[in-house]
């Protein structure tokens, strides 16, 4: 059967997608890995299945025996009676073992695709967060979702179908071998005809296929390019050259689309055309075995069903096997999720700050660092932050200034030399209580669908309602929370809903000021909130920094000019540190920036 | 559905042509089991070989006419649907294309990505299996009951019940189940959210160690998914075991009937062989249908978002030829806002109220306030983008609604706050601002818009720009956006707060070069920052959707509250600010 099914044109295709035989099997085992804890229902399937073959094989045989005694006068309506109860029989009890079989069956699948989901969720918890910013979120999301669906219909869901097709052709052919053999050689000669004609249907509109992809993917990018930017194209008055180029594709489209789906639509009549052409067949040869006195009425009756019935399981076959390459793709790009090696694990338990006694001293020590291997970015730095010392990072915009955020919190690891917080290397602290030392504001604000009090809770999920509205208001956010419909109750959709840019960042500060850790991590606006809100940011900011170490991406000179120690980057690296007055001294990059203004 | 029909009219033909020959085809492939009912009553009954080999050939005769008539019919299905899609994705494109700033901002561009894209695929398949498939089992399961009354009438009305049995259960089935798949698609939504956001947050659930609580979280949403689809799981798993035993019982019941008919001798073996076969062929129809169901639904959904978007009218007309005078007195006049005020469609509090001033020809205009103020809506209003609500916009005198839009694009070049490239060449971006632009004129655009460099660095006017200029940094973009203003010369310049990606040193730059551009023209300077617009010739200073002052930089320092807080907060050495 493999090799028979390794010579159609579809598993060509397979090899064509640079997926190796080899490599197909590697994720076959992983997929098997996911199904033995379900084993015994699968087992409990296939003999389902087996059951359900046979019954349904057998009915056309019993209905062939009631036919061959309807004869004028000689029918004896008890002996009817009792087949017909026999064939109720088995039809109540076969149907029965289908739905059990089709339940169960979704059941695995569905239970495979929450392991799946799991497994993979579980793990982007724990992966570097270089993986999660090398691969885009609405991709990863496609796997865990789109792709574990996939998975599941074509790998699942095809397996069972192949089983159940393999065993009906097997049996059909075991059973007509059994009642006529020269009638049932016409029927194995003739029906591989039909899935030559819908293998080579395939594999001649598969090019069609692609050519109709490509094409609806130039016009798909045309369209959204279009359209996200409507206003653009308006206010250029560009709509009329847009329309006509979108013309010319779509015309194009219009072309190759009515290939691909014509000459798609020609595989279930001509598969029905050699149906037709066994059934004659079939009627023929029958006909005069009858006529011979070598076969009966009634089992000739059986074939011709039979005859209808053994064309349609190659069909589906055929079908099955393109959906099982596409599931093993699928089943490739969610396993490479699943099986992305995790961070290093945490040397201690988890400890909270208290616990660490963080006072707040930062030392880096011959620091260097880099997101690609030959792409140098920050190179022997050094600094020593006192406990309580403000540190504002500066420079244009694309400087890397997000790269030293990534340092101190440990969502990435220097490649050498070693940060220090109270003198011990963060490397050997836990990442959970490094991470709870520090309160994060980023302007870049993220906030969960929910309510607003379950924001403000985030980090403190035990909080109490007053030390909530506390938090709120040193963040000035309780009166403009307050304006809201539901007050703390108000639920915010997806990435902050209905505020605006400035409300989400206070709420956000809110979040923080509930925990106020000792170290600060701190991003002020830019252009994209007003005045008065910036203002109150700023307050916000200024109490939260008394007495904590802060990092501070600052944007307004007040805070740089404030600042204990400037770090001044460009290009990915810190270029000068010192504060306001010895950088203006030195005449370098910095004095360049301020002078410029 | 009924309002996309009209698209389906050029395809009249073909949509009438496709059901007709797939009723041929089921027509043909109803003769079958009569030919072999006489097989078996004549040419088995009375030993005739010849009588046999002939039925046989007929029977190849009608699989071969019934597959040209299938071809045929779909040929005719393909075209129709594909054309029908073909012509309505154009309709909705140039429809979207009309539709004025009010209706894209309530529509949102995801929405209408999705209609043209998406929605329109659905119904093309939607259409294709209407014509090829679901047309045919009707004509093949009522076929097979007319065939069965020419047979046997008694025995016959086995199929009518047949058919009523089975059009109950797949109903119900479809009843239960529509409502549970939707309650599906709600929690596999609901699940995806949960995985996006996470994977958006993770920064803020890594500082905030909070990944636990996100497995338990996720793990709430995966099973409650995985409990509604056992349930789901369970009911349509119905649908086959169920269709199956009503068809069986149907050919129990033939039989009974058909050993009595037989035993009168008003039917023969071959007859009983011939209606066993219509049962059968009715059973596999059936099925075919059932799975065509969903399908059928999602298209017509398709259908009903693709009409809703089509009926949405564009809110703004404009007139065919020039209309009105210039009502001007003043000469010089380039600009002029007379009572304007304009409340956004659903947006409730006015945008914009009582705005009057004045732009003279060659005058920059600064536009400065906090986000919200309404600084964007009031530049918008000068290429008519929107129109007011009451109060009117007038350029050279004359109010915008009595200009062409060829007319007002020809007068208004507009730098957006977002800035995107298309895809193409650099070249083909900079022609937007003027189609027949010459490298030359380019040229000049891109130095005035300080985007030499960047032009050079990318290896000239014909570099590739890929979809949204993803191929540029935020500032090489809004540069060459600018430039793309500045090719047409045109005698309005918007810049939109187009100097936000900028550093201090190029920004300044930039402003320098305008001001020294040879042609007049007038420009409005949108910004935060005081220094952007501090040489302005008038400053708006907005609040509110209010001018709350206006005049030169230093008039406005001494004067205005607003506009000096603004400035101070921006000015190096400033002493922190307290609220």
């Amino acid at each position: 059967m493999k090799q028979l099914l390794q010579k159609l044109p579809f598993f060509k295709q397979g090899k064509k997608e640079k997926m190796s035989f080899e490599d197909q099997k590697i994720i076959l085992k992983k997929v098997w890995n996911y199904i033995l804890p379900y084993r015994s229902s699968v087992i409990a399937v296939l003999v389902l299945s087996v059951l359900i073959v046979a019954g349904s094989l057998y009915v056309p045989v019993l209905v062939g025996k009631v036919i061959d005694i309807l004869l004028p006068g000689y029918i004896e309506m008890a002996v009817i009676k009792k087949h017909l109860i026999k064939i109720l029989v088995i039809v109540l009890v076969t149907a029965f073992l289908q739905w059990l079989m089709n339940a169960m069956n979704n059941d695995v699948t569905y239970h495979i695709v929450r392991d799946i989901r799991r497994d993979a969720f579980n793990r982007l918890q724990s992966v570097p967060i270089a993986y999660l910013d090398e691969n885009p979120a609405g991709d990863l999301v496609s796997r865990i979702m789109t792709d574990a669906d996939q998975l599941a219909d074509g790998l699942l869901l095809g397996f069972t179908q192949f089983f159940t097709g393999v065993m009906t052709i097997v049996a059909t052919l075991v059973i007509m071998i059994r009642l006529s053999f020269p009638i049932a050689l016409v029927v194995v000669v003739i029906t591989p005809l039909s899935l030559y004609v819908a293998s080579y249907i395939a594999t001649h509109t598969y090019a069609l296929f692609s050519q109709q992809a490509k094409m609806r993917g130039a016009q798909t990018a045309l369209i959204n390019e279009t359209l996200e930017n409507e206003k653009i194209v308006k206010a250029f008055g560009q709509e009329k050259q847009i329309e006509k180029r979108f013309e010319t594709m779509n015309r194009e489209l219009e072309k190759i689309s009515l290939k691909a789906l014509f000459y798609s639509s020609l595989t279930n009549p001509c598969t029905r055309f050699v149906n037709s052409l066994v059934y004659a067949a079939v009627a023929l040869f029958g006909g005069y075995a009858v006529v011979n006195g070598k076969m009966s009425v009634g089992l000739l009756a059986v074939f011709l069903s039979y005859s209808t019935q053994y064309t349609k399981p190659f069909n589906e076959i055929s079908g099955v096997v393109t959906e099982l390459q596409n599931a093993i793709a699928c089943a490739g790009r969610i396993f490479e999720v699943i099986e992305k090696e995790p961070e290093q694990t945490d040397p201690m338990q988890t400890q909270t700050p208290a616990a660490l006694g963080v006072q707040g001293r930062v030392s880096c020590r011959d620091v260097n660092f880099s997101y690609v291997k030959d792409k140098k970015l920050i190179e022997h730095f050094n600094v020593e932050v006192m406990p309580g010392q403000n540190v504002a990072i500066v420079g244009p915009t694309g400087c890397g200034k997000t790269t030293v955020i990534n340092l101190l919190m440990r969502f990435y690891d220097v490649d050498s030399g070693t940060i220090l917080v109270d003198e011990k290397d963060i490397r050997q602290m836990p990442r959970s209580g490094l991470r709870r030392s520090y309160g994060m504001v980023l302007q870049d604000t993220w906030l969960r669908s929910g309510t607003i009090r379950d924001n403000i809770c985030f980090g403190k999920p035990d909080a109490t309602p007053e030390e909530v509205v506390a938090a709120a208001k040193a963040a000035y956010a309780d009166s403009f929370i307050r304006r809201l419909p539901k007050g703390y109750d108000t639920v915010i959709g997806e990435d902050g809903g209905l505020l605006s840019a400035g409300q989400k960042q206070l709420l956000c500060i809110a979040r923080v000021m509930l925990s106020l850790p000792p170290m600060l991590i701190l991003d002020e606006a830019t252009s994209s909130i007003d005045t008065r809100t910036e203002m109150k940011i700023q307050s916000a900011f200024t109490a939260m920094m008394v007495g904590r170490t802060t990092f501070i991406v600052a944007h307004r000179l007040s805070t740089i000019r404030n600042a204990d120690l400037i770090l001044v980057m460009k290009d990915g690296n810190i270029i000068e540190q010192g504060n306001h007055e010895s950088l203006l001294a030195a005449g370098g990059f910095y004095a360049s920036l301020y002078n410029a203004v | 559905m009924k309002k996309l029909l009209p698209y389906l009219a050029n395809y009249k033909k073909e949509c009438i042509l496709s059901p007709v020959f797939k009723m041929l085809e089921a027509i043909f492939e109803l003769f079958v089991p009569l030919v072999v009912a006489a097989m078996i009553d004549q040419g088995i009954g009375y030993h005739k070989k010849g009588f046999l080999f002939g039925m046989s050939m007929l029977l190849v005769l009608l699989a071969i006419v019934g597959l040209g008539v299938s071809i045929t019919a779909q040929y005719f299905a393909a075209k129709a649907a594909v054309g029908f899609a073909t012509s309505l994705r154009q309709k909705l494109f140039s429809h979207l294309q009309s539709l004025s700033h009010t209706e894209i901002d309530a529509m949102g561009a995801s929405t209408m990505i999705t209609r043209m894209t998406g929605d329109i695929t659905l119904v093309q398949n939607g259409v294709n299996m209407v014509l090829r498939l679901v047309l045919r089992s009707p004509f093949v399961v009522f076929g097979a009951m007319i065939m069965a009354f020419t047979i046997d009438p008694w025995t016959a009305t086995v199929f009518v019940a047949v058919i009523c049995g089975l059009s109950a259960v797949v109903f119900l089935i479809m009843n239960f189940n529509i409502p549970m798949m939707n309650d599906i698609q709600k929690k596999t939504d609901a699940l995806t959210q949960t995985a996006r956001e996470n994977l958006t947050g993770v920064r803020v659930i890594r500082a905030f160690v909070k990944e636990q609580e996100e497995i338990a979280r996720f793990k709430g949403r995966n099973e409650a998914l995985l409990t509604q689809q056992e349930k789901t799981g369970k009911i349509s798993a119905l649908m086959n075991p169920l269709t199956y035993v009503i068809v069986n019982i149907g050919i129990i019941l033939l039989i009974r009937s058909g050993a009595v008919q037989v035993d009168r001798g008003a039917l023969t073996q071959g007859e009983v062989i011939a209606l066993y076969n219509y049962m059968s062929q009715i059973l596999v129809e059936l099925i075919k249908l059932a799975n065509l169901i969903v399908t059928i639904n999602r298209a017509l959904a398709g259908a009903g978002r693709v009409s809703e978007a089509l009926e949405v009218k564009s809110s703004m007309s404009y007139p065919a030829v020039t209309g009105g005078s210039s009502q001007s007195a003043i000469p010089g006049e380039c600009v002029s806002f007379s009572n304007v005020s304009l409340t956004y469609k659903d947006g409730g509090q006015p945008a914009l109220s009582e705005i009057n001033f004045t732009a003279m020809m060659g005058w920059t205009v600064g536009i400065i306030g906090g986000t919200g103020c309404g600084k964007s809506s009031l530049v918008n209003l000068i290429p008519r983008f929107y129109d007011t609500t009451s109060g009117s916009v007038r350029i050279f005198g004359k109010d915008v609604r009595d200009y062409t839009k060829n007319e007002l694009s020809a007068l208004v070049s507009v730098t957006p706050q977002k800035a995107v490239l298309f895809a193409g060449t650099i070249a083909d971006n900079l022609r937007w601002g003027k189609e027949d632009a010459t490298a030359a004129e380019m040229q000049e655009a891109v130095l005035m818009a300080q985007a030499g460099e960047v032009v050079e660095k990318k290896g000239g006017l014909s570099a590739v720009v890929e979809p949204g200029g993803k191929n540029f940094s935020g500032g090489q973009r809004q540069r060459l956006t600018v430039a793309r203003a500045l090719v047409g010369k045109k005698p309005i310049l918007i810049l939109d707060d187009s100097s936000s990606a900028l550093d201090m040193v190029t920004d300044k730059r930039l402003r320098e070069a305008l001001r020294t551009r040879e042609y007049p023209s007038t420009t409005f300077i949108v910004s935060q920052r005081t220094a952007a617009i501090s040489d302005a010739d008038m400053i708006l200073v907005m609040d509110n959707g209010r001018i709350v002052a206006s005049g030169k930089h230093e008039e406005l320092l001494a004067t205005c509250d607003l506009y000096r807080e603004i400035h101070e907060t921006q000015q190096k050495g400033a002493r922190e600010v307290s609220a």
